[in-house]
């Protein structure tokens, strides 16, 4: 765990993810912001989060792109490049291994269970939320 | 290992009334502003720095969690001011009072100096009070 000196640089660094994950990130630009040198700022990020700054940025793209995915009627490629993608393929095979299903057809399912127009699927909001306020268990 | 916060919930009055005030008032930023199916809007708010920490701006209403009596009933406490919204932080808390009272929010203690910085507290135009905390560095 890090110092609360560190601690603060560090968090430094990883609001600059959470700020700027649109844009294209190197893990020097963002250890610059917590001035710290890239092994040290991924080793003490790992150790502190549980999970690496790259972790953490794909973990913001991925659910920016799945927000956009059911709410904005954009292509695939203009979703991609949006959260900071610049090749289709990457984003698509990357979006796959963690939701477990390509771009295009998480927007196919979840449009496809919303019967009316501009009511989306209770899937579109955090489980415990369709629980609290729809009563909908995911299993 | 819990890495971050995502979303907490304000119970509201009224999910317009209240984007008003988080959005026009606070200078907070919409987030999602979606209709669910069986009629729940989905309505969330972050502060314009934290895009990643949603405020779920809900209304209790009669369904699978509250009963008609309790949804009254919470209703009825969130404009007793039984509720607290939370923190919210400013670098400049006498600056950011003064701003806000100017736009008419409510508040319930001024700027005072506090062990861990300088405090006031307000209220929403639900009733939810909530601190406005400039933190001592």
């Amino acid at each position: 765990m890090a110092c609360p000196y560190k601690l603060e640089r560090l968090n430094t660094g990883r609001d600059y993810i959470a700020e700027n994950f649109q844009a294209p990130l190197s893990l020097s630009g963002i250890a610059q912001q917590s001035n710290m040198s890239p092994y040290h700022f991924l080793r003490v990020f790992k150790q502190t989060y549980g999970e690496t700054p790259n972790e953490y940025l794909i973990r913001l793209r991925i659910a920016q792109a799945k927000r956009m995915l059911i709410t904005e009627n954009l292509s695939i490629s203009e979703v991609c490049e949006q959260v900071g993608y610049l090749s289709l393929g990457s984003f698509s095979s990357l979006f796959s291994q963690q939701v477990g299903m390509s771009p295009s057809l998480y927007r196919r399912r979840l449009w496809s269970l919303s019967a009316e127009k501009y009511r989306f699927p209770s899937q579109a909001i955090p489980a415990c939320y369709a629980y609290q306020f729809l009563g909908i268990r995911a299993n | 290992m819990i890495t971050s916060i995502a979303h907490a919930t304000i119970y509201v009055l009224d999910q317009n009334e209240a984007l008003d005030f988080y959005t026009n008032k606070l200078g907070f930023e919409l987030g999602d502003d979606m209709s669910v199916e069986g009629g729940f809007r989905w309505l969330t708010v972050h502060a314009k720095s934290q895009k990643n920490f949603q405020l779920v701006l809900a209304e209790p209403k009669e369904g699978p969690m509250f009963s008609k009596e309790s949804a009254e009933a919470i209703r009825s406490l969130i404009q007793q001011g039984a509720f607290g919204a939370g923190v919210f932080e400013s670098e400049d808390c006498q600056k950011t009072y003064e701003q806000l009272a100017a736009k008419g929010v409510q508040f319930i203690q001024t700027p005072t100096q506090q062990l861990y910085g300088i405090e006031a507290m307000a209220l929403d135009n639900s009733g939810n009070w909530f601190s406005l905390v400039q933190r001592k560095k």
